[in-house]
């Protein structure tokens, strides 16, 4: 494979991950408590996500490409740990590529017992894995 | 709408949610001073129930029919059409709409109560000695304490009366609210108790 070949693979795959889905916080971790988003960075720019969620707590995530995410569906692997659910966020937000707006695609995610799963995001525009991390609250014995 | 909602803290200390578009307050009648102390501001006391009612504020729609979710329902259960707090910690209460979806959510802690004190309806503090006419009421309500914190909540507490007064002691329409009426001229101490805490009142009543 020639030098070129590789450059053209290699932009490729760079423009096939930057067209992935963004996803963004839209809610604050209360005091004391975990509740936050970020970026795992690859080579090629965002490779995933993970989330830190104290148990009990909730994080609504936002997610678009250019517009908003488009028949966006959110599965857990293991709702028992961290549940997923669709959330109705009326605002607009205006599409970076194309012009307009749509209303914003939002999800919230819910700690709901200690451990490590993987939550799913789908959507028209690509799918994003998510690795979620629920932390006992303070002052839970370990199990 | 937003005006409206504007006003929900100034009658009831309401609490936003993180999505901006939903409060939640203590179901309180207006007028209810007293009543003020149990909205979700502060944390809910172990062991008291807290009625909640939502108001949201969605651009282009009126407000759908909602429901309300606990994260942790070991720290916070919903009950019926309330909030049971089961144990210290904090839970996120979730708004959602009839197929799931979230609309709003608030986290709502829980503390254990440390301390309880005594109100009149009108939410003055009474403490020390209370002095009563024959046939005069009183109407009392605990106010829970963590420290220097009040809680929000209703407890069932438990009341007693011991001296050569005597007293009529009557429900007053909510679970830890109590209605005196003085029968018979003496002195008596009222202790109310919530597990290991409890407070007094002298009362004293004259002919």
């Amino acid at each position: 494979m020639s030098t070129a070949h590789i450059a053209v693979v290699g932009f490729v795959v760079a423009a096939a991950a930057g067209c992935a889905p963004v996803l963004e916080a839209e809610s604050p971790a209360p005091p004391g408590r975990r509740a936050r988003l970020d970026r795992v960075e690859g080579f090629w720019g965002v490779k995933s996500y993970r989330v830190e969620l104290s148990q009990g707590a909730a994080l609504a995530v936002s997610c678009q490409r250019g517009p908003s995410c488009e028949h966006m569906t959110v599965t857990s692997d293991d709702p028992a740990i961290a549940e997923v659910r669709t959330a109705s966020l009326a605002l607009l937000r205006p599409n970076l590529y194309g012009g307009g707006a749509t209303t914003t695609a939002e999800l919230v995610i819910v700690g709901r017992a200690p451990g490590v799963t993987h939550v799913h995001v789908h959507a028209e525009q690509g799918d994003r894995d998510v690795a979620v991390t629920i932390i006992p609250q303070p002052g839970t014995p370990p199990t | 709408m937003r005006r409206l909602l504007g006003l929900l803290p100034l009658a009831g200390c309401a609490m936003g949610g993180a999505m901006h578009q939903a409060v939640l307050v203590g179901a309180c009648a207006d007028g209810d001073a007293a009543c003020s102390r149990r909205h979700a501001l502060a944390p809910i006391a172990v062991g008291a129930h807290f009625h909640p009612e939502v108001a949201t504020e969605i651009a282009g729609t009126s407000t759908p029919n909602l429901h309300v979710e606990s994260a942790a329902p070991d720290v916070l259960a919903h009950d019926g059409d309330a909030l049971v707090a089961k144990k210290p910690g904090a839970s996120a209460v979730l708004i959602t709409t009839d197929d799931g979806s979230v609309v709003d959510f608030v986290h709502v802690w829980v503390a254990p109560v440390t301390r309880i004190t005594l109100a009149r309806r009108d939410g003055e503090h009474v403490a020390g000695l209370v002095g009563l006419a024959v046939g005069e009421d009183l109407t009392l309500v605990p106010t829970l304490w963590n420290g220097a914190q009040s809680l929000a909540g209703e407890a069932e507490a438990t009341w007693t009366l011991v001296g050569d007064a005597t007293f009529a002691m009557l429900p007053d329409g909510a679970a830890d609210r109590r209605r005196l009426r003085a029968r018979t001229p003496g002195k008596a101490i009222l202790t109310v108790a919530m597990g290991d805490v409890q407070t007094t009142l002298a009362v004293e009543v004259v002919p």
